[in-house]
């Protein structure tokens, strides 16, 4: 037995034990599931300032992720990252919990709030690097957006129901007039939407996600985007619903453009953490996707279909967040142990790590959706969501979703290109540029990745443990109870059936038989480190297919020195544009330069100002009239 | 039962298709060829020889040949019988299309993990195909399953959009099989070979696994390919033999396409999925 307390320090127990309790709240919540709640009124205000929390059916998947990713982020501190990360950790998943429990809208706002500045003290851990503070600046700046949409959507949905309390405000939903409501889905997509990350509005992302810290990035990406799911799952099926058909349509568009749009960057993309942002957004994407073919269904008035979608949507949404932690904690290991995430430097990770890259493997067989995982019992769900609306949908409807199975089949694609990549560069092979990295010992933290791992495996090989649970949800959000998931709960095993035996008879054969280990064939030549492929060659065809959207630019500095045709060293830079961070770096640069433009009317002269104020009453009174 | 053996029947005459092609195109490319049964002579030979493995690999080199092997055969299971009326089920299409991921995935794997140019090259442009592929695929083996019913139906109901998905499963096969214009099955130059260099490691009795999931992988889609068009199942059995015939002599007349205008060629493959699977839905494409 390892002598426990000598060797974690007390901190870290703390840590620990405050995220476990967090975890136990939510376990609690889900528990408590139907008991009316607890209401706080102030004095001041009371109605408008209420707190009201219960537990409601539609955030009891969310509770049970952050009952599942919560234990594995905390045993994982136990033994690595920063030793103080814990408490915050644990604040932050309250602020989650809190949100997820919130039930009017001063509650809600408090707890979405603290949720953001929370998250943004995370994502600035490392400000003394500058591109941590750009990162957070528009984290920022986008979630403090983001968070003013949602307040002017609640307020003008608080101010139609003449209630703060969410129950009223999903009662009177359906008496609202039709441009208000357009108006208050715009802002709730809006501010939603962005916590999300979908296109066009997740360029933050990538850059935040990477620079937290390992755990914090594990829960940011597993747990917050899909709290940003569960806003959007309020807004249309709770305060808001029913959403216009063309509103679900939008939806879908959007979703499409992002699950692609994310799959293709992860592809290219040659550093750990920020493939894995990329990947957030694809699978974000999806769920958009699936939430709009939900609403769609919806206003068609088809219940089964609705509750279909909405409990393929749950499902990959737990999925992710299963495997997208698993994922972002082993990168933390990596990170300790490498002291880079870039994997073009690394190399052979496994000999060093050999108790990471199995369960790293899993995640990321998980993330590229192959059977028997969970990625792809949740995927093969999405897919049969699509696939069987297609007889009620309209013909440009119909059109629509043969586009988007289309769609998630090339993000499907793309994703195992970006998984295959990530652990074939980084695990496999020979160390590139970092050589000396210890061989990892076996510690309490890799409980953690084991337990997401084994979570990975079971919903990949019996599904139905997690349909189960999602139908209940599903139902009472479209009010069918006709939920039929097909052939899934048996079709993982039938399919892993022969390639794991397959792959178990091959090594048995090997065994009996015996191999010979042989140089590797490469005409002759030797075999070093530095002729290995890196991660940028890997996905070059790639991105010259997809020049038209990735504008990839190469430059190749020769230092020739005495012989042109023995140069001393080639430098190879290469570059490829983001289309979407452009132009919110030029909406940016655009409103800066009107802001300092209108920095005119502020001459500092009181005299000027007494004007202003004499227009200002003088409107009023015209307006007002 | 029936399925069963139709299953064995596949699997056993797998490499007598491999075969086939191959004395055709010779025979088309006025070569004597191979005999038809050469394949079998091969897979027997290199089971009677031994493996050899590049140093310092992990065991997913080992077990990759085994289980690209399982996943072919589970691929030509989920095939439906050519007796049953239907091409495919909305059910095995998906399934289909990501089991086939799970080979590539391995295999890529192992081809990085040993350390060479040419694997790793190989192994970035299957990778790159595939995931162009992924979209055809999906779409033609779901245009199969699109019906009034929730199962299956004849393709005799709308013979054009069966045609469309049919192109587009061969289009798809090419790739999948490293056939001209994709890839070329005669080559042996590391620098060009796609399928063939990312297994470019193996030999021996693994070798001999992986050959024979790829012909199954071959055959099975040649029946699938076959299931899309109208008719009964002895019709289906005519149709193979002619996708037999005209695919040695497309590689006959072709020649390889330039690595960077293949995909050209998967988007003339979703577009005929694409548009198939718009008439099967539109309920137009009778004659």
């Amino acid at each position: 037995m390892i002598p426990f307390a000598k060797i974690v320090e007390p901190r870290r127990l703390l840590g620990c034990a405050a995220l476990l309790s967090t975890a136990l709240i939510a376990l609690a919540a889900i528990v408590l599931h139907g008991t009316p709640g607890v209401a706080i009124l102030p004095l001041i205000a009371p109605q408008q300032l209420r707190l009201d929390f219960a537990s409601t059916t539609l955030a009891l998947p969310f509770l049970g992720l952050i009952a599942l990713v919560v234990p594995a982020v905390a045993v994982w501190g136990l033994r690595r990252g920063a030793p103080d990360d814990g408490l915050r950790l644990a604040l932050f998943v309250l602020a989650m919990t809190g949100v997820l429990l919130a039930q009017s809208v001063a509650a809600f706002f408090l707890a979405w709030e603290t949720m953001s500045l929370v998250s943004a003290f995370l994502v600035g851990t490392h400000h003394e690097r500058r591109a941590v503070r750009r990162a957070l600046l528009s984290y920022i700046l986008v979630s403090q957006l983001g968070a003013l949409c949602i307040v002017a959507g609640l307020a003008l949905l608080a101010a139609h129901a003449g209630s703060f309390r969410f129950i009223d405000i999903a009662h009177a939903a359906a008496g609202l007039p039709l441009d208000l409501r357009s108006i208050i889905i715009a802002l709730l997509l809006l501010g939603f939407g962005s916590k999300a990350g979908l296109v066009p509005l997740h360029f933050w992302l990538p850059l935040a996600h990477p620079v937290a810290p390992a755990n914090a990035s594990a829960l940011l990406s597993g747990v917050m985007l899909n709290i940003a799911v569960y806003g959007l799952l309020l807004a249309a099926f709770g305060l808001a619903a029913p959403f216009p058909l063309a509103w679900g349509v939008w939806v879908m568009l959007v979703g499409m453009l992002t699950s692609i749009t994310g799959a293709l960057y992860a592809a290219i993309d040659s550093d750990f953490k920020q493939l894995l942002a990329y990947s957030s957004i694809e699978n974000l994407g999806i769920i958009a996707t699936v939430l709009g073919v939900a609403i769609v269904t919806a206003a068609l008035h088809d219940r089964t279909l609705t509750e279909l979608a909405l409990v393929a949507l749950l499902v990959h949404t737990v999925s992710h967040g299963v495997f997208k932690s698993l994922l972002f904690l082993a990168a933390g290991n990596v990170a300790e142990s490498a002291h880079t995430t870039d994997i073009e430097h690394l190399g052979g990770l496994r000999r060093v790590m050999p108790l990471t890259a199995p369960l790293l493997l899993v995640g990321c067989a998980a993330a590229a959706a192959l059977p028997p995982l969970s990625g792809f019992a949740s995927e093969w769900l999405v897919f049969t969501t699509f696939f069987r609306t297609l007889p009620i949908a309209p013909p440009a409807l119909a059109a629509l979703l043969v586009v988007a199975i289309g769609n998630l089949a090339a993000t499907s694609g793309l994703a195992a290109l970006a998984f295959v990549k990530l652990f074939g560069i980084a695990f496999l092979g020979e160390p590139r540029t970092v050589r000396e990295i210890a061989l990892e010992r076996p510690d309490v933290s890799l409980l953690g990745l084991g337990w997401l791992a084994f979570f990975c495996i079971a919903f990949g090989l019996a599904p139905s443990v997690l349909f189960r649970r999602m139908i209940d949800v599903g139902a009472a959000l479209s009010g069918s109870t006709a939920f039929d998931p097909g052939a899934l709960p048996t079709l993982p095993v039938l399919l892993a059936a022969l390639p794991a035996l397959g792959a178990v008879g091959a090594i048995v054969m090997a065994r009996r038989r015996g191999v010979r280990t042989v140089p590797t064939w490469t005409c002759g030549s030797l075999v070093t480190p530095r002729s290995q492929y890196t991660a940028t060659a890997f996905s070059k065809p790639l991105r010259r297919i997809f020049a038209f959207v990735l504008f990839p630019e190469h430059q190749q500095i020769r230092d020739t020195g005495a012989s042109h045709w023995f140069p001393l060293r080639i430098r190879y830079t290469f570059s490829t544009r983001y289309v979407f961070d452009e132009v919110a770096r030029n909406v940016a640069a655009v409103t800066q330069r009107l802001a300092r433009r209108s920095r005119i009317v502020q001459a500092g002269l009181l005299r000027v100002y007494l004007v202003y104020a004499v227009v200002a009453v003088l409107i009023m009174l015209v307006v007002a009239r | 039962m029936n399925g069963i053996f139709q299953f064995a029947c596949l699997v056993a005459a797998a490499p007598l298709l491999q075969g086939l092609l191959r004395s055709l195109r010779a025979k088309l490319q006025g070569r004597p060829g191979p005999s038809p049964l050469q394949p079998y002579r091969d897979l027997g030979k290199l089971w009677s020889k031994e493996a050899l493995v590049p140093s310092a690999t992990s065991v997913l080199v080992i077990a990759a040949p085994g289980l690209a092997l399982g996943v072919a055969l589970t691929f030509a299971a989920l095939v439906p019988p050519i007796t049953v009326g239907g091409s495919t089920t909305a059910v095995n299409a998906v399934a289909m299309a990501l089991l086939l991921g799970l080979s590539r995935f391995v295999l890529v794997l192992a081809a990085l993990d040993a350390r060479s140019g040419f694997t790793a090259m190989a192994a970035s442009r299957e990778m790159t195909f595939a995931s162009l592929t992924e979209a055809p695929l999906i779409l033609a083996l779901l245009s199969g399953a699109v019906s009034p019913s929730p199962e299956a139906v004849s393709a005799a109901d709308t013979p054009v959009a069966g045609v469309l998905a049919a192109g587009a499963l061969l289009l798809v096969m090419l790739s999948e099989t490293a056939r001209i214009p994709v890839d070329n099955q005669e080559t042996h130059y590391e620098l060009t070979m796609i399928h063939e260099g990312l297994i470019l490691e193996y030999g021996g009795w693994q070798l001999a696994l992986l050959q024979l999931g790829a012909y199954v992988r071959q055959a099975a889609f040649f029946v699938l390919a076959a299931r899309m068009l109208p008719g009964t199942s002895w019709l289906t059995l005519v149709y193979i033999v002619a996708f037999a015939l005209m695919i040695p002599l497309a590689e006959r007349i072709y020649a390889k396409m330039r690595l960077f205008e293949v995909p050209q060629l998967f988007a003339s493959a979703t577009v005929l999925a694409l548009a198939s699977i718009g008439l099967r839905i539109a309920g137009l494409g009778t004659w």
